[in-house]
Order: C-alpha cells, then structure tokens, then sequence
C-alpha cells in the first residue's frame, strides 16, 4: 500500500467506506482533542458487481450479547474447529458444515479480499414488490397530460409481477378498485377528515378475515395478494386497464373560483395510502410515490389555505413564528412517516410546481422513510421525466436498483462506542453494550431502520472512544467496526451484507504524526458538514455556523505548523489542505444558508446531501470547476472568480446544476459563426468538449440536475457567479487588472479574507 | 449575500438580455442533438431543462466512462490567485474587451482534447432513413400471434388486446405515428417472430421510453401479447413471413 489515498480510495471501493481518521487515537481524551469525530461514511448496499453473493447463512458469534457475523479478523484453530470473536473475544465452535475447513480449504468469509460478503438467506415468504401511485389531480390539463404519460410509461420499466396501486386525490381522494373487468370503481374519502389505520381498513374492506386468526397459520402469499387485490394488483395482470384508467384521469371537476388556490387533500391521501399498505402488506417492500403539483390546501396536513391573496410561509415568516399551519402539519405528516417507517414503507415525492409545495412539512415521510425527493417546474420537463424513468434503472446484472426494508446493525471492539447516525434512517431502539452516551445525529441505539435505499444511499456514523487517557494501547493494537444490513433485494430475496473493517490504534501523544497523516479530510468534512446540516434542521440557525468556525479554527490551532502570533508562518500539511475550503463554501452552501432559498428547497437541498455519497456530498459543498481551453486538456480550476477568463469554457457540476459558461472571447468567436468554418474545427471541438462531459455527467446523476448553458454576460451567468470565490469584488477594483478573473458584485468574505482570519486566530495565544 | 444584481442596467439591456438568452437557449439544443438519433427532442421544455436522453443511451450510462471530473485544486494559503497555477503562459495577447469586431480569431489547428471516442451506439441508433412501411407488415403478424394465444388467454385479455391492435392500425393509417415509431415496430415484429422476446420486450420498453406520447394507448397490447406469446409451446408458428402484398388477398 504505498500512499494513505490509495489505501483510502481501495477500502472504499471494497467496502463502502470512509472514516475521517484512519488511524484512531487510542484514548478519550486525544480522541475529543482530534476536533473532528471519528466517524465513517458508509454505503451499505454500494455496487459490487465483482462479489457474488453466497448461498449459506451467515455464522454467528454464540455470546448473545453479541453476535457478531464470522469474518477475516477472527482468530481460528483449524485444528479444533474454533473461532474467537475478534469484537468480544468468545471462542466459538464452527457449526458442522464447517467440518471440513482447514487453511487451504476456508469459506469464504475468512479470507481478506470478503471483508464485505453478502448472504442470501431464506426467511419468510418472498413478496414482489409494491409500489403504491397517490396522485394529484390539481394540475393543469397540460402537466397532467405529462403526468399521465410518465406513469404509464412506468408500467413497462416495473418488474412484470411487482403489484401496483392508484389513489388520486383533489378535492376527495378516490382509491382506484383495480379488476380486468373494465369496469372502473373507486372509494371515495373526504379530503377534510382525517382516519384512523381501522377506520381506512374497514371503509376499504380490508379487514381480515376472522377465522385466519384463529387457524393461528402462517398467512400463505396467496391470501395475501387475495386480501389486496382489489387495490393492488400485478403489473402484468391489470397493465392494460390501468392503463385505460390513468389514461382517462381527468383534472380534478371541483370548480376553483376566482382568487383561490385549488383544494388539494395531499394529507388524506398519504393517510390513507399509508394505512392501505400498513393494513395488508405490512414489513414488505412497498412505495408510495405522491404525484403532487400544489401545497395541501386543505384537511389534516394543510399547509395553506386556498385563498390565493395569502401566501405560502417562507423563512420570514417562520422566522417571526407567523406560519401559522406549519407545526400542525408537520406533526400530520411526521406521524405518518413514523407508522410507514414502522411497516417498512417508504413514501416518495415528486413535486412539480413554480410555487412551493409544502415539502418543508412533508420533508418527514421522505427522510425517515429512505424515500426520494424530487422538485421540478413541471411535470412535463425532461427533468422529470428522465428522473422518474431512473427510479427503475438497472444495474451490471440486471437487477433493479433499489432495495427495501434494511435492518443496519453496527457492532464495534470495546473501547469503541456508537454515538449515531445520520441519514434516511429511524432509530430502532436495540439497547446493546456499543452504544455511547454522547449522542451525535440519531444515536442510543445500535440498529436503525432504513425502508428504502438503492446503492449511492450513504449513512454517517459517529463514534466514541472510551479507552481511558494512558491506558495501554487495546489488545490486538487494531480496533473493528462491523456493519450487518439485512435487506430484500429488489429480487424480492432476503440478504445480508457482512461488512468489517478494522485500523490501527495510535497514542496520540507519541505517534500523533500517523494519525494526522491517516486523515482523510474529505470524510472529515461530509461528516462535519452532515453534523452541521442536522444540527441546522433540529435546532436553530446561526450557532451552527459559529459552532463550525470554531470547530475548523481548533483543528488548525491543532494540526497546523506556526509560531505563535505569527499568522504568516501558519502552513497545514496536505491531509488537510483542502479542508478550510472545504468549511468555507460549506457556510454558503444552500445547506447552511437560507438566503435566496425558499424552505421548500433548503428541504430539498438538504435530503439530498443526507444521503448521499462521498464523491456527491463533496461536490455539493464545493462544486467542481473544470476549465476547457486551446491550451491543452480540461483540467480542474480553482473555484474563484479568477477562473472566470475570457478565452476559456468552464463547466460547473453543482450536483443539482450543470452549467457551461462561455468566456467572454469564446461566446464572441461562436456568435462570429468560427466553428462552422472548416480551418476552424478545433474551435468546434473546444465547444463541444464540455456539453460531452456534462452529458456523462447527466446520464449518471440522480436526481437529474437542471441544465444551464450561459456565456459571458448573460443572465443566468449568476449560477456561476453566485458560486465562485469572490476573490475579485466591486470592492477591491484595484487590484484586479484587465489580466484575468471576472469581479463578483458581492459583499461576501472572500476565502483569502476568510483564511487570513483563519490564521490570525489558530497563532493567537488568546483563542 | 449570493445574489448578483446588475444595478445600472436599463430596462431596456435586462429585456435584450432574456431575449438573447432566449436565442441561446434554442441554439444550444440544437447543437446538443449532435449525434442525431441518440437524443430525443423535447418540444415542450421547462426552463433550463437537461437534455432528454434516449432509452438506449439511458441503460448504457456508466459504460465506457472516461475519466471523471471529479480532482480540485488547494487554494494557495498565501495571497490571492492571480491565475489558476497550471495555466501555461503562452496564453494569446489579451483582447481589449467588448466589440466582436477587433476579436481576432480563434487560434487555427490548436487543440489538445482528447476527441470523444464514437463508443455509444445503441440498437436504435442506425439512420432510422424513412421509407414506406405498410401497416400490414406490422399488425397483421400480431394478429397473427395473438390467435396463436387465443386459447391461452381470457376471452376479455383476447378483446382488450384486439382492440389495441385495432387503434394501432389506426393511428398508424391516420399518419400519427412518426417515422422512428414506425421503423422500431418493425424491428419489434421481426424480433417477435424469431420469438426473441426479450429483444422484443426491451424495443417496446424503449418506444414506451421514448416516444410515450405516440404510443402509450395501444403499446400496452404489445407488452401483453408479448408475455403471453412467451407461453406458446415452442412449435406453434408465432406469425407467418408476409409481404405487403399478401396481405389484402388474407384479409378478404
């Protein structure tokens, strides 16, 4: 292994996983004094197309406090046929299909390339997959028409006998009988009344039937679908009436007078699909994808009212405690996303509109339940269109790429505590001996649910140290982590994934070199950005940024090389040279800022950067800038309004925005026509070079990004402009000469402003 | 704190602006749809609206990936960037700024891009050329077909299948279906008479992809006679060879 980067990069790829510190300090106390936690980001279900999942059970450990799954760290006597647990040091016996091991002829999960091995195992009856169709009928003719399409469309991309269900709603919400007979029913609710889970059981029928209770048999999958199969059936059975039926939805008939909004009862809807699955197919994998184009404007989880002339709350507002519907609504949907994260179903929204949606209230039934957020103008742009046909892309192996129902367990060596987690996860509430006091992001336990995830869906875990300060370095000198995520594969199988690592402890008081060199500044700084953005969303604003200065200037008063009161002497090795920056467009991040956003897309912004992977979180805190010129290939610049020159093309990849800018002599030559002329086909290809690259970019990305193609001077040049360092400023004219870089008409700090106070403050002796 | 505003503009400038912007941005599709066949066009599109993808390219992303653009670059601790350090310095003369007129030229014969590789080719990539497809060709093997499952299916599966094949007939004879449709279905036939119904199936998936204002009422029959014609027993002829020409002597 020759550098920490390679080290790091590979245990990524073998294992999902990134800590911040990859060598651990060994005691409490130098542990608190590294700034930045220990902690990982970990993608349980990332893509392994070269590991084949086994056939057996996975072995576990017989202490029943423990249970930890038989891995390579453990320690075995071929000899004897035992193994000893390497979290709680139990000798185990190996079960007798393990007779014949020896150390030429091991299982699998002994050897070192299987530090992440997946199971297929057989528990319970296999259901297909449910995906549930709650759909707004407030559109215009136009958005729905799109709509229409799009689900249709969806019924070629499920798998064939995946089972699939309508509810619409405007005014009522209408749950859709579903038969081959052509003949269409549907129930018809209230959209003012809220209902219980028995209530919406009973007016459906969904009761079951007494007399199975009392055989006290294990329902067969048949009677099952039987209880459903007025509201859910499969695909390739009903595809053609369905189609039929969605073909002809028409827009809500409630007439909207003159100055009000349309009555839209999301908040019955979603309750009422969410007690149709809880009631028949509870602990299964199921979707409900809410279809939506307006705020609920009425019932249970109304976030306005339907007079047009009163405005939906923005941050001023709740800032001045003047959202009036908001707590009430919140509490709506947090309900709800607390009964589905229960059955193990996660809720999806995709929300088309100019105006906000009520996300910021529904946000709840997407983050606890793994579920997919996506915002758009309409529902007639390829942005979602394209979005919505992701949801059903395959991987290498023709699988689908989404996974249900995981049960994550984290297991840890003993001087290693789990603080928590933070992601689109719910607490399960397992009490367990690893579990730290101290809690970071969702923690006191050491399970957590996650209803949906597909292979990008990364956690954080934070945790604790708790050898004391000069006890000896732990037995074995290494500590592990173990991460079991059982899951239903979209196959419908039962599997678990085996995930176990290990690093080195260090004293920090002697070898403290190792263990700066061993960090991995990029996951130091996704997991503080995601401490930061879940602090910001439970708690109140500004001290998150004050908490995050502080944070950065003991890390740098820590780990940087300075005289005291000498800020120009100050330097910081390069494990954690990109960090400051790294903090410094974190605090302009949409996630952290809530200026110019409007809270439906904080929320937005931030479902996203809860949960996803490193490579994307980063480019969401920082955005990446690469430069196209004659001069030579596209290569990465800095992030600053320097960058910005005339003969260049620049392509910023923001995550939820690709923009290519032409620079000022660029856009010039391209409107003069050049590339069209023979002699000047290299100019041709300098142009398409970038929409080349932003084009693998957009085929990869989930959600699909918006796409601005701009140029020096025009309007929607600000995408860039807005994001860019703003080293050069109305401000200070004087010393940016007609050489390079474009000014930025903005009072913000710059980085280099941003660094010098840095400085001052790590070489102060005050601080 | 992030937001630009131009303070000193005119009306005027801001109007000319969004119309230039306008211009721009019909432009750019355009020269996006390069190579032709590979992109759908979205007529009706939103504001700064990705480029719409075919079904083909769709399901072949991430394969022959080039290097990501993923790398940064460390700000310098000291002073401010002047110019991004890797520039070379044999950058041209700078141009005094504004009026295209004394904009010299692009340099001639100058680039070190890596030229985009032609890799992606997809099934439905070939020139779709237009020439005459009788309706016949298409609909009468599905015909065909479908009274091959007659006796596998449900009388009300068999009607609601007819009938789309009915609406197929006629849309195709009113000049609804474009010319990509129309060649794909061939495709679509042939592959089903060879029983290939995997290849089959994946065409419809990309017409319901692709095209799914065109064909979405009458494309489900299609999925539904091909899951039911997996089911014939191997000997049963799935559609006789026809030629255009046979057709009007079978049908009387």
């Amino acid at each position: 292994m020759a550098t920490y980067l390679e080290f790091i990069q590979q245990n990524e790829e073998r294992d999902g996983v990134r800590f911040s510190w990859n060598v651990w300090p060994s005691s409490r106390l130098e542990a608190t004094r590294m700034v930045v936690p220990l902690g990982c980001l970990f993608t349980p279900l990332k893509e392994r197309p070269d590991l084949p999942p086994v056939q057996y059970e996975p072995v576990l450990c017989t202490r029943p406090t423990c249970k930890a799954v038989l891995n390579p760290l453990c320690q075995v006597d071929y000899r004897a046929k035992l193994w000893a647990c390497n979290f709680c040091f139990q000798r185990n016996q190996f079960p007798p299909s393990y007779a014949g091991i020896s150390e030429v002829n091991q299982p699998a999960e002994l050897m070192p390339q299987f530090s992440t091995i997946e199971y297929i195992v057989q528990r319970g009856p296999q259901t297909p997959l449910i995906f549930l169709y709650v759909v707004d009928t407030c559109l215009e003719e136009e958005d729905l028409q799109a709509l229409k399409e799009s689900l249709q469309m969806s019924l070629s991309l499920l798998p064939p006998d995946a089972l699939v269900g309508l509810i619409t709603f405007g005014r009522m919400v209408q749950v859709h009988e579903l038969n081959c007979d052509g003949i269409s029913k549907s129930y018809v609710f209230r959209g003012t009344k809220d209902l219980t889970a028995k209530q919406i059981q009973d007016m459906l029928g969904l009761a079951k039937p007494v007399t199975q209770a009392q055989q006290g048999r294990p329902m067969q999958p048949q009677e099952q679908s039987f209880l459903s199969s007025r509201f859910l059936q499969p695909v390739h059975k009903i595809d053609m009436n369905l189609t039929d039926l969605l073909g002809e939805l028409q827009r809500d008939p409630w007439p909207v007078p003159q100055g009000k909004r349309p009555l839209r009862s999301t908040g019955v809807a979603l309750s009422i699909a969410v007690g149709l699955l809880e009631g028949t197919l509870p602990n299964t994998g199921a979707r409900i994808m809410l279809f939506t184009g307006g705020p609920p404007t009425q019932g249970p989880g109304m976030v306005v009212g339907d007079e047009l002339k009163t405005p939906i709350r923005s941050w001023h507002d709740i800032e001045k405690d003047n959202a009036r519907l908001m707590k009430k609504a919140i509490k709506h949907y947090e309900a709800l996303a607390n009964r589905s994260a229960s059955n193990g179903h996660c809720i999806d929204i995709y929300a088309c509109a100019l105006d906000q949606t009520g996300l910021l209230e529904m946000k709840c039934c997407s983050n606890l339940t793994g579920g997919q957020i996506v915002i758009g103008d309409s529902f007639n742009t390829s942005l979602f269109k394209q979005t919505f046909q992701r949801v059903f892309s395959k991987d290498l192996n023709g699988e689908f790429k989404m996974a249900f129902g995981a049960n994550l367990e984290v297991k840890t060596s003993r001087e290693l505590k789990i603080s928590g987690a933070i992601g689109p996860c719910v607490s399960l509430n397992v009490k367990g001996p690893c579990i730290s006091e101290n809690e970071l992001g969702i923690g006191g336990t050491c399970q957590w649910k996650i209803c949906s995830l597909d292979p990008s869906t990364t956690l954080a875990f934070y945790f604790e140290v708790v050898n004391q300060h000069n006890a000896p370095i732990p037995q074995g000198g290494r500590g592990a982590v173990q991460f079991v995520t059982q899951y239903q594969h979209s196959s419908t199988q039962k599997r678990i994934r085996v995930t176990t690592i290990a690093r080195n402890w260090a004293d920090a008081q002697t070898q403290l070199q190792h263990i700066e060199a061993a960090f991995d500044q990029e996951a130091g700084a996704v997991l503080m950005a995601r401490l930061g953005v879940y602090r910001a969303e439970t708690e109140e604003g500004p001290d998150v940024l004050r908490w995050l200065d502080r944070q950065l200037i003991r890390l740098c008063q820590k780990f940087g090389q300075y005289n005291k009161e000498d800020p120009t002497s100050f330097r910081l090795s390069d494990s954690f040279s990109l960090y400051p920056q790294f903090m410094f467009h974190l605090r302009r991040s949409p996630f952290l800022q809530v200026f110019n956003n409007s809270p439906d897309e904080s929320s937005y912004y931030r479902h996203h950067f809860a949960r996803q992977d490193l490579t994307q979180s980063l480019i969401m805190i920082q955005p990446i800038l690469y430069s196209y010129s004659f001069y030579g290939p596209p290569e990465p610049v800095l992030l600053d309004s320097s960058s910005i020159l005339q003969d260049r093309i620049l392509l910023m990849d923001t995550f939820f925005q690709i923009v290519i800018y032409l620079g000022e002599t660029i856009a010039q030559w391209r409107t003069a026509g050049y590339q069209e002329m023979p002699e000047y086909e290299n100019f041709k290809h300098l142009l398409q070079a970038p929409l080349d690259d932003a084009q693998e970019i957009l085929q990869s990305r989930f959600p699909m990004p918006r796409y601005i193609n701009t140029e020096h001077g025009g309007s929607q040049a600000r995408f860039l402009l807005s994001k860019v360092n703003p080293s050069q400023t109305h401000n200070n004219l004087y010393n940016w000469g007609q050489e390079s870089g474009a000014p930025i008409l903005t009072d913000d700090v710059s980085l280099q402003v941003f660094m010098d106070h840095l400085k001052k403050l790590a070489v102060s002796t005050a601080s | 704190m992030l937001f630009v505003t131009k303070k000193n503009k005119t009306q005027h400038s801001v109007i000319l602006s969004i119309v230039k912007l306008i211009i721009l941005y019909r432009l750019f599709p355009l020269t996006m749809v390069e190579p032709p066949l590979l992109y759908v066009r979205n007529q009706e599109r939103g504001w700064n609206d990705p480029p719409q993808f075919s079904y083909g390219l769709q399901t072949q992303a991430g394969s022959g990936k080039r290097t990501p653009l993923n790398k940064r670059v460390p700000a310098p601790l000291q002073g401010s960037p002047a110019v991004s350090p890797s520039l070379p310095s044999s950058t041209p003369p700078k141009m005094p700024p504004i009026s295209a007129s004394t904009t010299g030229p692009p340099p001639v014969g100058l680039t070190l891009l890596p030229q985009k590789s032609e890799g992606v080719m997809s099934f439905n990539s070939q020139p779709e050329t237009e020439h005459h497809i009788d309706v016949q060709v298409i609909v009468s093997p599905l015909k065909q077909t479908l009274e091959a499952c007659r006796d596998l299916i449900k009388k009300q599966v068999f009607s609601d299948i007819s009938k789309r094949l009915t609406m197929l007939e006629e849309m195709w004879n009113g000049g609804k279906l474009s010319p990509p449709v129309q060649k794909r279905m061939s495709v679509l036939v042939t592959e089903l008479r060879c029983r290939n119904w995997d290849t089959a199936d994946e065409i419809h998936r990309s017409l319901m992809v692709d095209h799914v204002n065109e064909v979405s009422q009458w494309m489900v029959g299609v999925k539904r006679l091909i899951a039911e014609a997996r089911n014939l027993p191997a000997e049963t002829v799935v559609a006789e060879d026809v030629k255009p020409g046979d057709i009007t002597e079978q049908d009387t």
